[in-house]
């Protein structure tokens, strides 16, 4: 059991938690003993089951304090599944948490969700504006990651946390797969898992970039247009991505996009092998424009900014029309801020009435 | 292996934080003035002759946090 806070009433709690670096900097739902608990009854496991140490201040993360977490953000029960599976993604060391937190690039945790869980758990919006307001579960499932974040991992902007100024996806950065328009198999099952699974992937990733691409199917090199736009967006020499290189890196296809691929008869696959090439650069620009992290590398030819091409990991999401989005990353850390996916145990979970 | 870490003073409260949260609250470190990066060699020779002795007493395990 965790300790507890007094207060005369939830304004002068929240004026309290506000004061504790609690929060977020908006306004929480206050984490009463009553609210926790039915959100720990939720998932139908112990409170004080350990999942992990959140870096950089290790603190323990069990299911009461991300049940608590959940709470403050203004989660449903049904959100709990999503919610533990993002946290236990973000404490497997392959994320490199600790430093994650602490560096001073702007990366924050987007989580995708894949399989029946966008419904059963949410619903996980994925649809026009999903990564934009007016979306409870987007909102609140991503908020309550950040919130552990916060108060499990001890980030603090300034001292733990360094952005130099972050981006808007630290409050929340969440969506689900547009799997029903996606013309390619849902990403989950492109990362080894059956399609019964509901999965939900994390990748710590810069605020989405759009790119604006106006297809012509009159047009014989529509494919290559957009593809060449992706690329632009996803290894620009302002990217780590082109600078530090072998990171990973996000690309969300509106389906007006992903249909000019599926036009051309290409697969996943063959999109991120594509866009692996095209965003191999030339040595002798990382020279010009690298500064510190540009030399060393034999001088001549081209480098490649991603190491393989499933490093790019690519989605279908969003509104039908102009403007896909690519998040490129920070590809630092041990594991070079690899995605890591993780199962979302929805059999466990017991529904709690409102 | 005697080590010291630098850090320049905008992430002093960092350095604190995270010796404290890995046990190590004492860990022996060198103040540096911000910026230090990019700022030119002969600012990084300055800078390095001004802690260097500060830097081999931490490394001799004596001087002040």
């Amino acid at each position: 059991m965790i300790a507890t806070l007094e207060a005369i009433d939830e304004s002068a709690a929240l004026e309290q938690l506000h004061e504790l670096g609690c929060t977020d900097g908006l306004p929480v739902i206050i984490p009463t003993t009553a609210r926790v608990e039915r959100m720990v009854l939720a998932t139908l496991l112990d409170g004080d089951l350990v999942l992990g140490e959140m870096g950089p201040g290790m603190g323990v993360a069990t299911i009461e304090k991300v049940a608590v977490a959940a709470v403050m953000a203004g989660c449903l029960p049904d959100y709990m599944p999503i919610v533990l599976a993002a946290v236990k993604a973000v404490i497997n060391p392959a994320f490199d948490l600790t430093e994650m937190q602490s560096t001073t690039h702007c990366t924050a945790p987007l989580v995708i969700v894949n399989g029946p869980a966008r419904t059963s758990c949410g619903p996980v919006a994925s649809g026009f504006g999903a990564l934009g307001p007016g979306h409870r579960a987007n909102a609140s499932i991503g908020r309550a990651l950040r919130l552990t974040m916060i108060n499990i991992g001890g980030a603090q902007p300034g001292s733990s946390d360094m952005a130099l100024l972050g981006h808007p996806g630290k409050f929340t950065y969440c969506l689900a797969e547009d799997e029903e328009h996606s013309p390619f198999p849902p990403l989950h099952r492109s990362l080894g898992f059956s399609a019964n699974d509901s999965v939900v992937t994390v990748i710590g990733a810069e605020a989405p970039h759009s790119v604006l691409y106006s297809g012509n199917a009159d047009d014989p090199e529509n494919v290559e247009k957009l593809l060449s736009q992706l690329a632009v967006g996803l290894a620009n020499f302002a990217t780590n991505n082109a600078i530090l290189t072998g990171g990973a890196a996000v690309v969300v296809l509106n389906p007006e996009h992903a249909d000019i691929f599926s036009q051309a008869n290409m697969n996943r696959e063959e999109v991120q092998q594509k866009l692996w090439q095209l965003t191999h650069k030339p040595v002798s620009q990382l020279e010009q424009v690298g500064g510190a992290f540009g030399g060393g590398r034999k001088p001549g030819g081209d480098y490649k900014t991603f190491n393989k091409p499933e490093d790019i990991l690519i989605l279908t999401a969003g509104g039908s029309g102009l403007y896909s989005m690519v998040m490129p990353s920070w590809c630092a850390g041990k594991h070079k801020n690899s995605a890591v996916s993780v199962v979302v145990e929805t059999d466990q979970f017991c529904e709690i009435p409102l | 292996m005697p080590s010291v870490a630098l850090v320049t003073e905008d992430y002093w409260p960092q350095g604190d934080f995270v010796a404290k949260s890995l046990g190590m609250p004492d860990a022996p470190r060198v103040k540096l003035p911000h910026p230090v990066a990019g700022t030119g060699e002969a600012n990084l020779t300055r800078i390095a002759e001004q802690v260097v002795e500060d830097i081999v007493s931490k490394l001799k395990g004596s001087g002040e946090l």
